[in-house]
């Protein structure tokens, strides 16, 4: 165990959320630290989506306070979250399949010339070194999205997360739809995400995966937080029970 | 506690490891060349395809008769085209965009009318009044933008029920009576008139505005962002995209352009009727779809619908001259129409069988 002061990039303290007459989120607090993977884990209804959304500036929270590096923000909307260096891969991948590779990759931050005209020839060589550090394989940076395979939109998808240079990068269910070979990338590719110096949120149901790529573990249950452990101070047995609920099991 | 000996999970980690470590070629970044990648996408494009069936139709009709080619018929025909066209261009951002405007022609027919009324009774200097409906169409669509995205209403029904509306505001504002206009002045050589007296300034406009809105649709982050938020909505708004707006720029675009062909129409008839556009929307409609634009949103291109409505213009035109009567027309545009979308819909079907096949070949096929 490190002797050194984990560094909190972002503190989220009483977040809750309400939709209707559903409570999705109850008084959750959370650290996102400096160079680490958070894994969040829970059953489905935990909140894992919420809690996320709301990092993302896709909802707002009913009540709670963020801060970053020790600032009180308001994450207004998926723009302000980038502009604050949170970057999202979201679990419908949120990519446009009539758009190319480039395009997606760049989507809402296209870079420009002149500031309206698009700077095509930056955009595809941009996406070249993008996909190349992803050791995938793409047919062009021209071809239509929605004519790749699972596994290759999942790495766009992340790509466009990795490439915005956040410190911290939000995952949502990233290997729930991928093969072995294609979640074992995706795991390699959040290694070395922390590598890089980026914090990395994870959102999974999958035990193994967890266990293998994360340095915390925090669990849901029914909208409220259950507790936050260390991955080498615990194992899958006592996860499960936070996540069921002790005295279920 | 178990004595069978068990596999710990760092071996098996381990051991997966050592499994999938990538090998030789796997994880190459492109396989395509620029070459292969350029060639795959001409070979898919529906701007060629429509080409080649606009090029095929013009030919046809150049051997059915020699009226065709004639450069009379031919500048009348481009003259015609190019209300529609001038519109087809806004609708092309807008039906990329997700939405709709089914009021364009009861816009149109209005815009003229209040026009017709500012230069022709009230004597404004026409080049102002044209500046007023510009503003006038501007704040039209403006209304539909913020009907359809803050209040809700789906484009089609709002934009049905503005073309009733529109329409009646045209007669009411007319006093069901074409107004006419002394025809002197900058404005009418500047539209109705032509260059060195031969060249129609109504093809300038029509060229303008099919340059202008092409480039700004294709190259341009906000017509990026059309194609966005006309492919997928949710996924342009998570990435930051204010879809809001840009459906309301798209909106304010075609009633923008349907107050530029008003003033035109004046200025080429020296009158304001306001009957003006009925039937506007199926032509308009028409030339997009037929040019490739997806009615769900997403795909097309500002020349891609130009050269619907070329089509569209060359099938009134060329009929007419073969002896056919006007009525003929729009049901040859009616099934022009229809076969276009059958024909797309066939071969999106196909394209993706061809791509389940490619792809469980390349994947090995039967092994």
């Amino acid at each position: 165990m490190s002797a050194e002061a984990a560094k909190i990039l972002l503190k989220a303290e009483g977040l809750s959320k309400t939709f209707g007459h559903v409570r999705a989120l109850r008084d959750v607090s959370l650290e996102i630290h400096d160079s680490d993977i958070l894994a969040i884990v829970g059953d489905n209804g935990a909140g894992k989506s919420t809690l996320t959304k709301i990092l993302s500036g896709v909802h707002q929270p009913d009540s709670g306070e963020i801060e970053l590096m020790g600032r009180p923000v308001r994450i207004a909307n998926p723009r302000k979250a980038r502009e604050l260096g949170i970057a999202t891969v979201f679990q419908n991948l949120a990519l446009v399949d009539c758009r190319d590779v480039a395009a997606n990759l760049f989507l809402g931050r296209e870079p420009t010339r002149w500031r309206f005209v698009v700077d095509r020839r930056k955009m595809l060589d941009d996406a070249r070194r993008v996909i190349s550090r992803l050791r995938v394989s793409i047919p062009s940076a021209t071809v239509e999205v929605g004519q790749l395979s699972g596994g290759q939109r999942q790495s766009i998808a992340i790509g466009r997360a990795a490439s915005q240079q956040a410190r911290i990068i939000i995952m949502d269910e990233p290997t729930a739809a991928l093969g072995v070979k294609e979640s074992h990338k995706v795991l390699d590719l959040i290694r070395q995400l922390k590598a890089a110096g980026a914090a990395v949120v994870v959102i999974s149901h999958n035990m193994r995966h967890v266990f293998s790529v994360a340095d915390r573990i925090l669990v849901l249950r029914r909208g409220q937080l259950v507790g936050v452990r260390r991955k080498q101070e615990t194992a899958p047995d006592e996860i499960v029970r936070m996540i069921v609920g002790a005295d279920a099991l | 506690m178990s004595d069978v000996p068990q596999t710990s999970s760092q071996d098996y980690e381990d051991a997966e490891n050592a499994a999938l470590a990538p090998h030789d070629g796997e994880g190459e970044g492109f396989t395509q060349t620029a070459r292969q990648a350029f060639v795959s996408r001409v070979l898919q494009s529906r701007n060629l395809a429509t080409f080649v069936a606009g090029s095929a139709l013009f030919a046809a009709f150049s051997f059915a008769t020699p009226l065709f080619l004639s450069s009379g018929s031919l500048l009348n025909m481009m003259r015609n085209v190019s209300f529609t066209a001038i519109v087809a261009v806004g609708m092309t951002y807008l039906l990329i965009a997700g939405e709709i405007d089914l009021s364009v022609g009861s816009v149109y027919g209005f815009l003229t009318v209040v026009m017709g009324v500012l230069v022709g009774r009230l004597h404004f200097e026409p080049w102002l009044a044209m500046f007023a409906i510009i503003l006038l169409g501007l704040f039209v669509g403006l209304i539909n933008g913020l009907l359809v995205t803050r209040v809700g209403i789906p484009a089609f029904i709002v934009t049905l029920a503005l073309l009733a509306a529109y329409r009646s505001l045209a007669i009411v504002v007319s006093n069901q009576l074409p107004i006419n206009v002394d025809p002197h002045g900058s404005f009418y050589d500047l539209t109705g008139g032509y260059i060195q007296g031969v060249f129609p300034w109504l093809i300038v406009w029509l060229l303008g505005a099919v340059l202008v809105g092409g480039l700004v649709l294709s190259q341009t982050k906000f017509g990026y962002h059309v194609y966005a938020t006309g492919g997928n909505a949710e996924a342009a708004r998570n990435s930051g995209v204010d879809v809001r707006r840009v459906k309301t720029i798209c909106f304010m675009i075609v009633s923008g352009l349907c107050a530029i062909v008003a003033a035109l129409l004046i200025g080429y008839l020296h009158i304001a009727a306001p009957i003006t556009g009925t039937g506007f929307e199926f032509r308009v409609i028409g030339a997009v779809v037929v040019g490739g634009v997806a009615l769900r949103g997403g795909r097309g291109s500002v020349f891609g619908a130009f050269m619907g409505a070329c089509i569209i213009g060359m099938i009134s035109s060329g009929l007419v001259l073969l002896g056919f009567s006007q009525y003929w027309t729009d049901i040859a545009t009616g099934a022009l129409i229809m076969g276009v979308g059958a024909l797309d819909i066939l071969a999106s079907r196909a394209g993706a069988a061809g791509l389940k096949v490619f792809s469980w070949r390349k994947a090995g096929g039967l092994q």
